[in-house]
Formats: structure tokens, sequence, C-alpha cells
């Protein structure tokens, strides 16, 4: 990863900036129900701990990258992305295929309430990262 | 991942600091997949190239090109340790969902 983080400093202009999005494994996405108004959260959906791993690897090569002057940190921030299901067996075909999460919700509410409501719409609100960094003119 | 269960290139955007960001400059989209951020960025900036290594991803980002009648963005499938452009080529780098 430092490897590309090199190779993309050699390609940007100095002072361009090097954009680093993605979602965010340090905060659990929840599994919720849509309500006419807002959301009723029914699980709490963690990220594989593989997953978890390669985005420690990859805080650690920024980290490394910007220690060795190749970039400075300019600015990072957070949002929540809501990827829509139109039913709770949807979410659970999405989470049972998808690599990044576990494959099943820690449930927050019971057996009953999921079957009442297991034709509603529902979201998975996800935690997403940026940073924004400037590369630096390295001395020779 | 499908690209269309990501956010939307104008809201990610958005976030990052709106089209100011590529305004006019020349941004390379490294992890592009099917093309759905450089194609969003595309009409703020002045030439987009997006590069990954899945070469099936890239075909599908150039027939969106085409599709959609952008003609300041390039596709080509490589790795991002070796990335096939000179010294100082891009003023914006995206790794998005990519790093």
């Amino acid at each position: 990863m430092v490897d590309a983080l090199v190779e993309i400093h050699r390609v940007l202009a100095p002072g361009g900036t090097l954009v680093d999005a993605r979602p965010d494994s340090r905060v659990p996405a929840y599994a919720e129900r849509r309500r006419p108004r807002g959301f009723h959260r029914f699980g709490v959906v963690k990220t594989a701990r593989l997953e978890v791993a390669n985005d420690r690897a990859s805080d650690r090569a920024i980290a490394r990258a910007v220690r060795e002057g190749f970039f400075k940190r300019r600015r990072r921030g957070h949002f929540w992305h809501l990827v829509p299901f139109s039913s709770l067996s949807e979410l659970r075909n999405y989470l049972r295929d998808h690599q990044r999460f576990v494959h099943r919700a820690e449930w927050v509410v019971d057996a009953a309430t999921r079957t009442r409501h297991s034709n509603d719409q529902f979201v998975i609100r996800r935690p997403v990262r940026y940073e924004l960094l400037e590369a630096l003119r390295r001395r020779k | 991942m499908s690209s269309a269960l990501r956010p939307r290139p104008n809201d990610e955007l958005g976030e990052w600091g709106g089209p100011p960001l590529v305004r006019g400059k020349r941004v390379l989209d490294l992890g592009c997949g099917d093309g759905r951020l450089a194609l969003g960025v595309a009409p703020f900036a002045t030439r987009v190239d997006g590069l990954d290594p899945d070469a099936e991803a890239i075909a599908e980002a150039k027939r969106n090109a085409r599709k959609a009648g952008v003609r300041n963005v390039r596709f080509a499938a490589g790795a991002a340790q070796h990335l096939p452009y000179p010294d100082a080529a891009f003023d914006v780098v995206i790794l998005s969902w990519t790093f």
C-alpha cells in the first residue's frame, strides 16, 4: 500500500490533492426500518474482521506516507450513506453476500417485531469517512 | 460491491468539498471500477483518467462513457503500484472505496 502511495505522490503535481474515501470500519453500520418520519433501528451490522484489519493497514500506510513527508493532512470528515432495501429478506440477502460486513446483523428488536415488519422498507445506514491530503514537494 | 449501492458521485463530491475540488483539474480515479465516480466528476474536470485492475470493469466503464457521451474521460486497466502516467500528471487523485 505504501508503494501505491509513493506512486500516487509521483503522479500528483506538488500541492495536488489525494482524496481517500472509504467505509468507516471503526463505527458500526445499522439496519433500520423506514417509518413515515425517520427510522426505527432494528440491528447493528459490524464489519468483518478481515476488512477491519485491511482498513487498519490502510490507515498505517497513510500515516507512514505522511510521516515520511509525501503528504500533509488537510481535512477529514465523515458522513452516513443509506443503502435501501425493499424488505428485510432483501437486506438479509445483501448481508449474506457482502464481504465487508459480518453476514448477520445483531438484532436489537425481538423476532416478533422483525416478522411483523418484514415487508417494510429497510436501509443499512453505513458510515463513510474521507480525508483530503496535500502532495508535498519532497527534498532530495 | 455493486457501484449502485454506493453514494451518488455528486453526493460524495459534495462531502469532499464540492465541484471546486476538481473544477478545471486533471483528475485520476484510482480503482475506478465501472467509472461511476470518474463520469460523475468529468463535467467539472478538464480531464479524468480512470484506472482499475479489473479489465471487465474497464470495458464496462468505457461503455458507460460512450453511452453518456462523455469525451474528457479515459479508462485503462492497470495497478496502483505501477501507474502508467508521467510525473505530476494530475492535480487530484481519488481513492474512493478503493484503499
